[in-house]
């Protein structure tokens, strides 16, 4: 049972498109696994709607709809071939612990293979085709172990893929989303039920109360 | 007949054969264009999708390609490059009819996606037959296996439409403005506090408050949820 969610004013953002793709893959993400943010973001989007049908109508070029009928019949015929192809190639992807499934959102993207950054700690850097500078990572944690104490320079987002941890401020689960900013300083400890796998997304680096885990963290870019 | 009155009609309707009270909008539109009903909107998809049929295209083309252009325009883009975007917004529709998924959404709501995601392609450099030819921007537009929706969603999707509309209309003018702004001007929510003179913490709540007004509004509507 997903418990926390993103919230009216990130589903909002990502549902009128103003979004950076970075939150967006994490905000996607959670909204493909829960279905009342889903119902939620579809009302959003049908704002929209509306405001589409409310909209001024603007002068279109001379012949705009010719010119769009030729932009037709020209990708007719062209496009579907190479275009799906080179789609279904897809990188390779580090495993996943049992019970465990891809984001969708992630699709496209590039994902290392996971590192050792500790005992039972380890990550993958995640690469957006389109905005390759994006801090996105993917943090694989096991049962009792907790990630260093931290606090935030800028906004930090987590999408639980498996497995749950507790910062002190509630438990999160499979499903459940988390948006901590400079007013929280935590430090998540894994609980015992198994493995967590989770996609974070930072955008400033993470600050560390410890100078070691400053230093790791700089290494691996969060 | 106006669009509006149309609208407040069937929703007069809906609201005798529910017996609850509502609200109805009945805005001044300059030009008084009429709005084709939903139901033509249907037709016409449907035309497009099974039998290719360029007048039932050029119908849509000639009710959504200047809203789509004026709304790219509203939302800052510049005539040349809203053009371009609302010329390849219809050649999309145009190649991913088949696709429309009445379950999911009204017409409209469907093309402001489509529009939507060819903005974001744009700006991420994206070549536009590339974003056609991808599953979908937002896996969230999909349908989840493991977590499927009721069934029997798609009569209550107009309903949503209109409703969503209503409850627009509704809302206090500083709720709707705010959900304006955060659609057309591309701005981070701190920058329209700033524009409007207000804390971000109120553009927040102004937010949280609209979109619960749009929920309560549509569960009204919809007496499963
Ligand atoms: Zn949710």
């Amino acid at each position: 049972m997903i418990q926390h969610h993103p919230g009216e004013e990130l589903l909002l953002t990502l549902a009128a498109g103003h979004l950076d793709s970075g939150p967006a893959v994490l905000v996607d993400a959670h909204v493909e696994r829960c279905a009342s943010c889903r119902a939620q973001w579809r009302q959003l989007q049908a704002i929209g709607g509306a405001l589409i049908d409310d909209a001024e109508p603007a002068l279109l070029e001379t012949h705009a709809l010719a010119r769009t009928l030729e932009r037709i019949d020209a990708r007719d015929g062209t496009s579907n071939a190479n275009g799906s192809i080179q789609r279904t190639i897809t990188t390779p992807r580090p495993p996943l612990p049992n019970g465990a499934i891809w984001p969708r959102s992630l699709h496209g993207s590039t994902i290392s293979r996971w590192r050792w950054m500790g005992p039972g700690m380890r990550w993958s850097r995640i690469e957006l085709p389109h905005e390759p500078n994006a801090s996105l990572h993917l943090l694989r944690i096991a049962p009792g172990r907790s990630l260093p104490i931290h606090s935030h320079d800028g906004i930090e987002f987590t999408q639980v893929l498996c497995g749950s941890f507790d910062d002190g401020r509630a438990v999160f689960g499979p499903g459940d989303f988390d948006a901590a900013d400079g007013n929280v300083h935590h430090q998540p400890i894994v609980r015992d039920s198994g493995e967590c796998v989770c996609l974070a997304y930072v955008s400033a680096p993470l600050k560390f109360d410890s100078k070691l885990a400053a230093v790791i963290g700089r290494w691996i870019g969060m | 007949m106006s669009r509006y009155n149309r609208r407040a009609e069937v929703n007069a309707g809906h609201a005798r054969a529910q017996g609850v009270t509502r609200y109805y909008a009945v805005t001044y539109r300059p030009g008084g264009a009429t709005m084709p009903t939903n139901e033509e909107f249907q037709q016409w998809m449907d035309a497009v999708a099974c039998h290719g049929d360029k007048q039932a295209f050029a119908a849509l083309f000639k009710y959504f390609a200047p809203r789509i252009k004026g709304f790219l325009m509203r939302s800052g883009s510049d005539a040349a490059l809203a053009e371009e975007l609302a010329q390849e917004t219809m050649v999309a529709v145009w190649r991913k009819a088949a696709s429309f998924n009445a379950e999911h959404a009204g017409v409209s709501t469907w093309i402001f996606t489509i529009a939507r995601n060819l903005r974001i392609s744009h700006f991420r450099r994206l070549p536009a037959s590339n974003s056609l030819d991808e599953p979908g921007m937002w896996s969230a537009d999909e349908q989840a296996a493991d977590a499927p929706d009721a069934p029997d969603e798609r009569m209550f999707i107009e309903q949503r439409e209109h409703s969503v509309r209503q409850a627009l209309a509704a809302l206090p003018s500083a709720q709707a403005q705010i959900l304006r702004l955060s659609f057309f001007d591309g701005q981070a929510h701190p920058k329209i506090a700033q524009e409007l003179g207000i804390p971000l913490g109120t553009v927040k709540s102004r937010i949280r408050l609209a979109v619960n007004q749009l929920r309560r509004a549509l569960d009204e509507f919809n007496p499963k949820s």
